[in-house]
This record gives structure tokens, C-alpha cells and sequence, in this order.
């Protein structure tokens, strides 16, 4: 019983990190209707900024999400600007091809710059865990980055709903016609969005650097659990992502417990297919996002 | 890639009718004053690197034989060169450029990083009638397609987690009783894992686990939680370097605390220790090769030597066994030419098959499949944040740390 509990609790944890990994790929794809196949460079590049501040001044990575956010807000922002926006009224083909060039690019230049070596960002206390009846551990590192990832939702989402640029995000990704017409400059709040989804980004990979090892071979992985969990959770919330990691780290555990561990990703897919094939539109996801067309 | 591809067969077609007869580019080594060998490499993708320490190695082997005027060929001597190809650290197109080299007439190759672009390389070299010294591809299931051209340097896969487990039976007292497995789902972790239980078997552990994780993944979770209950004494990875920090890091996480961890491939890398600091205290290591590997040869003296040398090529770091096994490989070509006088592939390969050496690296003699059997693995411990040899006790730095683990 304690193992099942443990489990669980180990795969809320990770769902929790796979959220916050999440959450700003899904912002962009519901706003933008970009895939943004960089993200998981983007969340690479936070961890790299982190550990460079933990290693010249001594900064925690958990305070180092901010430092990380800030320098990814700055890129992402200046890169929607400058290159996405030059391309975001075109087929999702051509967004697909710049972000998976972007892709490439930061990846190599991450490893010309950090080389190829496994890296993890230390910290006293992120390994050590509270011992709860049976046994079972909960680790602090896991649960201050899973209490992060549900505070920066909840700050994303009153964000949008309480501010007059967070509206006017959610507006443009509504109707991006009609926001113009209101006086919006789709272009400012394109990259806006952008900036905050790599904000994001950031953070998380601040927080995953401090839990786990990372490498710029990652970056793929990255997107793609960044991929299962935004359409698991589904489009259009600003909480859908946070959801669909959970529940992927949910099953992921559970599915670890009863099946050879070798069928994780298996079980990620299987899951989505389940979830695709009832729900198009995601567990927490608005239909209209599925099938909106952009004009 | 394929334009030089192209231009290199477009070059080779052009030699051939100026010179108006079938030359061969590669066997022109006595004419040109240089032997060519061709790498293909992991310098980019998931295993860049390991690719990265492989390819130091290869380069320490070409700078040591050039400064002694290079390789002696027939009366004449004649430069080393060694021709990088990246194949982004996957198999299909490790072999797409074994085949190049080929088309260009280099017909020597030096192994790639890893089993799996090895087996890969492998299948070409036989079909294309090419020789290769392969210095990190491991796997027993290379050996056993009957394959008469490829030649590891390095002892094999059903070593790795074996000799671990004989240093804790020899030297941990009291002598631990129970021990489990966690192993990548690869085809050479699995043969690591299933001779290593056979291993702890015969030397009278109870094996209470025995769960594989997916290849490269940073979260073991899963199968710790599921060997938690059984209360492992030993806990064995057969594992690289992510899943190998995973366990440890994870098993701390998750309150499981065995008297010691031993874990193939990755302790003996430097980002180990680097990436768990203190937690990385106390863990075994299989290795192929330490800095006290008795043997020594003409070109880089004793192990000890080798260590001086790549420490000059390289910043004074340390050389670890991914260098000094990539240097072995190429000194058995290096040995292997000398030997038949020539740089004739078919010659080199018997000249190969009958090698009978001691080197730096310990002894380099294959048996018939190719394989390096009389060389014996080390086993290594983390003490102070480095890897020391604790195993054989007959050439080793310090005494095993017993329980090892729980430094924290």
C-alpha cells in the first residue's frame, strides 16, 4: 500500500514539473497557434542560465527561476518580434520548420557553449525529503518546484483574466480580426505572449536543473512531454497544462508500478490516444481552440 | 555529407582513368606517406559525449605515433591521419559512412561510440571486406553473427556488472546477501544485467529485483519504488550516465538506502561525481582501463605514461577508460601494420587476429570471434570526488569503502 502511495505521490511531483514545463508551450499554441518546437531549448537555456548563477555567485536555483525568466523573457520576446512574427500568418507547416530550425540552433549552440556533459545544479537540501507515515518520502526539491508550477499558473491565469494586456492576449488568441479591430496591436501582444511562454520556460528549467540532470540532448524530450501534456489538458485554459502533466505523471507512475518500466512513453501515448479519441478538445480544453481557423 | 560523398567518388573515377589501371586508393599508404584511417563518430545527438572522450583518445593515438615519425610500414615510415564523420550518434547512419569511407578507399576503421553504431558499422565492414578496431561497442551480440573483421579492444559486455559484484563478494565485510538490478533497456545493458545476475547467483547473493527503465531517461522512479519493499543490500545499475545519476540521486529522494551502489558505465565518467557531489560518494564502478592497468608498450609505455601524455594533449586533465580505450583500438592498428608489413586490409585483419600484445592497456589478443577476452575490467570506487581503483586489490589506489553508500 505504502508503494502505491509513494507512487502516486512521486508521480503528482513529477506531473506538477511536467505542468510547469508545459505551460507556456500551451500558452503559445492557444494565443498563437504556433507549435513552438524550440520550447524545450528554451527550457534548457533557463537551466544553463541557473546554473551559471549558482555557480558564480552561489544563487539557489529556485531563486534563479527569476534571473532565468527575466534573460528568457528578454530572447523570447525580441525572437517573436524579429523572426516568428514573420511567418505567423503562414501554414502551421512553415511555423513548424522555424521553430524546429530555432530548435536546432540553440541546442547547438548550447552544446558549443556548455558542451555535451551532464549537468545538475546543486543544492543542500533538494535531494533530502519529509517522512510521511509508511515510509513514504516526499523530496523538497520536488515539492518546491510542483508548488512553483502551481503558483506561476495561478499567476498566469489571474494574469489574463484580471489585467487589460492579459485580456487583450486571451482576445488576439479569441479573434485575432476582431482584436484589431478593438485597437490591439497584434504584433505587441504576439510578442508579449511569446516572451511570457519563454518566461516560463525558463523558470521551469531552472527548477528541472536543480531535480534532475540535464544535457542540451534533452531538449527534445522536453517538448515532447510539453506536447502530451498541452493536448491532454487542452487548449485555451490557462490551467489545461498543469492538468494534462498530472495526469500524465499520474499515469506514468501508476502505469511504472504495474507494467515493465520500460513502457512509460508507451503509456504517455496510450493515454493521449484514450483521451484524443473521447475528448478532441482536451480534458480542460475549449473546443473552439481545436477548430478554430485563423484568418 | 553525400556531396562529398559524391566528390570523393567523382575523384576516385577520375584517379582510375587517368592511371588508366584499378587503383586503390587506401592500399596507396607506402606511396602517399600516410595511412588513412576513417571514424565515424558521436559528435553531435544523445551519446556526443561519450563521442567527445572517444574521439580524444583517437586523436592522443595519431599525435604519440606521428611525433615518433608515425607508423612503420615495410623499411618505411608513414604518417598516421585519422578522417571524423559525424553520425549524430545513430546507428543507420554510422554505417552509411563506414560505406563512404569505403567508396574512398579507406578501408581501416576505428570504431564508433557505443554498441548499438557498432553493430551497425559491424555489418558493412564485413560486407564491404574493411577491418575495424572497435574500441567502445561491447555488446556480446556483435560477436556472435560469426563476423571475422571487427576486433574489440576492450573486455566484453558480460564483464561489466560481474566484476563488480566478484570486488564486493572478495572484499565486503560483512559479506551483503540480497542485491538488485536496475537496468537501461538496451541491448547492451541487458546483457550486462542478465550475465551480472547469473554472476551474483553463482557467488551466492539472492537477486530480490530486477527492473529496466527506458534508455537515457532521468527518472527512475518507477523502478525504485518497486525494489524499495526488498531492501536490497546491493543495488547494481546497468546504466549510462543519466540514468546512472538518476538512481543515486532518486534513491536518496526516495529513502532507499542500500550499503552500497556499483554502476557500470557511469561512475568512472568525471561528470559523475561532478553532477552528485557528495551523494556520488562510496559508488562502485566497472571500468576498462585506470591509470594502475599493468602492461606497457613501445609507443605509450605504461599506463601511468599514458596518463602523463593525454594529461599534456588535454589542459592536465585526467584521461578516463572512453580516451584510453579509443587509444588502444588505434594502437592495434597501429601494432597490427607494423606487424604485417603492410597497410593491405586482408593483411591487417590476419595480423590482427594473431595479435598477442601487452600495451598500456593491458593485453591485446582476440579470439576467434573478435574479442578481447584475456583482458580483465577494473573496479572503481568514488572516494574525495574521484575515481579510484580499488579492484584488483593487486593494482589498485585504495581499499574499498565498505558499506560505501549513505556518505550523505
Amino acid at each position: 500500500m505504502s508503494q502505491f502511495l509513494q507512487a502516486t505521490l512521486y508521480g503528482l511531483l513529477q506531473g506538477c514539473i511536467f505542468g510547469l514545463v508545459a505551460v507556456g508551450f500551451s500558452l503559445v499554441w492557444g494565443v498563437m497557434n504556433v507549435v513552438n518546437l524550440a520550447h524545450g531549448a528554451f527550457v534548457l537555456s533557463g537551466a544553463y542560465v541557473a546554473y551559471e548563477l549558482n555557480d558564480l555567485v552561489g544563487l539557489d536555483p529556485f531563486l534563479g527561476m527569476v534571473p532565468a525568466a527575466l534573460v528568457l523573457f528578454a530572447a523570447g520576446y525580441l525572437l517573436q518580434r524579429g523572426l516568428v512574427n514573420l511567418v505567423v500568418n503562414a501554414p502551421i507547416f512553415i511555423t513548424l520548420l522555424l521553430t524546429f530550425g530555432l530548435e536546432l540552433l540553440v541546442v547547438n549552440g548550447l552544446l558549443l557553449v556548455f558542451t555535451a556533459d551532464y549537468r545538475s545544479i546543486p543544492t543542500s537540501y533538494a535531494a533530502d525529503s519529509l517522512v510521511l507515515p509508511g515510509d513514504v518520502r516526499l523530496p523538497y526539491g520536488r515539492l518546491i518546484a510542483a508548488i512553483a508550477a502551481v503558483l506561476l499558473t495561478l499567476a498566469l491565469s489571474m494574469f489574463v483574466r484580471r489585467t487589460r494586456t492579459g485580456v487583450a492576449i486571451l482576445a488576439t488568441g479569441m479573434d485575432r480580426g476582431a482584436a484589431r479591430l478593438m485597437g490591439i496591436s497584434a504584433r505587441h501582444v504576439y510578442a508579449l505572449t511569446f516572451g511570457i511562454a519563454a518566461a516560463l520556460a525558463g523558470a521551469a528549467g531552472a527548477a528541472v536543473g536543480a531535480v534532475t540532470t540535464f544535457s542540451p540532448a534533452d531538449a527534445g524530450r522536453y517538448t515532447l512531454f510539453s506536447f502530451i501534456a498541452a493536448v491532454l489538458g487542452g487548449l485555451g485554459n490557462t490551467y489545461g497544462a498543469l492538468l494534462g502533466g498530472l495526469v500524465l505523471g499520474l499515469f506514468q507512475a501508476w502505469g511504472g508500478q504495474l507494467l515493465p518500466g520500460t513502457l512509460v512513453n508507451a503509456i504517455a501515448f496510450g493515454v493521449l490516444v484514450v483521451v484524443l479519441a473521447l475528448r478532441p478538445q482536451g480534458l480542460a480544453g475549449r473546443a473552439f481552440y481545436a477548430s478554430r481557423v485563423e484568418i | 555529407m553525400r556531396s562529398k560523398a559524391i566528390i570523393g567518388i567523382a575523384a576516385l573515377a577520375l584517379t582510375i582513368s587517368a592511371c588508366g589501371s584499378k587503383g586503390d586508393a587506401g592500399s596507396s599508404a607506402e606511396d602517399s606517406g600516410t595511412l588513412t584511417l576513417g571514424a565515424s563518430m558521436s559528435l553531435t545527438g544523445s551519446l556526443a559525449r561519450e563521442g567527445a572522450l572517444t574521439k580524444e583518445g583517437y586523436d592522443v593515438c595519431a599525435k604519440v605515433v606521428n611525433d615518433k615519425g608515425g607508423v612503420p610500414v615495410g623499411g618505411k615510415k608513414v604518417k598516421l591521419q585519422i578522417q571524423y564523420q559525424d553520425d549524430t550518434s545513430k546507428p543507420d547512419t554510422a554505417a552509411q559512412l563506414v560505406d563512404q569511407f569505403n567508396d574512398k578507399g579507406v578501408k581501416l576503421i576505428l570504431g564508433p561510440y557505443g554498441s548499438a553504431t557498432t553493430e551497425a558499422a559491424a555489418a558493412v565492414i564485413e560486407r564491404n571486406g574493411q577491418v575495424m578496431a572497435d574500441s567502445a561497442g561491447a555488446d556480446d551480440k556483435i560477436f556472435q553473427k560469426g563476423y571475422k573483421r571487427t576486433f574489440a579492444v576492450l573486455s566484453p559486455a558480460n564483464q561489466y556488472a560481474s566484476v563488480m559484484l566478484e570486488a564486493i563478494a572478495d572484499l565486503a565485510k560483512p559479506k551483503p546477501t540480497t542485491v538488485a538490478f536496475v537496468s537501461a533497456d538496451d541491448g547492451f545493458s541487458k546483457t550486462v544485467t542478465k550475465a551480472g545476475v547469473a554472476k551474483a547467483q553463482s557467488l551466492g547473493f539472492q537477486v530480490v529485483g530486477e527492473e529496466y527503465v527506458p534508455n537515457g531517461t532521468s527518472d527512475v522512479s518507477s523502478a525504485l519504488t518497486k525494489i524499495k519493499g526488498k531492501n536490497p543490500q546491493v543495488i547494481v545499475g546497468s546504466v549510462h550516465l543519466a540514468e546512472g545519476v538518476a538512481i543515486v540521486k532518486q534513491a536518496k529522494e526516495l529513502g532507499i538506502t542500500p550499503q552500497i551502489f556499483a554502476e557500470t558505465v557511469a561512475p568512472p565518467t568525471p561528470d559523475f561525481a561532478k553532477t552528485l557531489t557528495t551523494s556520488a560518494e562510496g559508488v562502485l564502478g566497472s571500468t576498462q582501463w585506470t591509470s594502475k592497468t599493468s602492461g606497457s608498450d613501445k609507443w605509450l609505455g605504461s599506463a601511468q605514461d599514458y596518463a602523463a601524455t593525454f594529461a599534456k594533449q588535454f589542459n592536465n586533465r585526467e584521461p578516463e577508460y572512453h580516451g584510453a580505450e579509443a587509444t588502444a583500438a588505434c594502437l592495434a592498428f597501429v601494432l597490427a601494420v607494423e606487424k604485417a608489413g603492410s597497410t593491405d586490409p586482408n593483411k591487417v585483419r590476419d595480423a590482427l587476429a594473431g595479435l598477442d600484445e601487452q600495451t598500456f592497456f593491458g593485453p591485446l589478443k582476440f579470439n576467434d570471434k573478435g574479442q578481447n577476452v584475456t583482458k580483465k575490467m577494473a573496479v572503481i570506487q568514488i572516494q574525495g570526488g574521484k575515481p579510484v581503483a580499488v579492484w584488483p586489490t593487486d593494482s589498485s589506489q585504495a581499499s574499498m569503502k565498505f558499506p560505501g553508500a549513505g556518505a550523505a
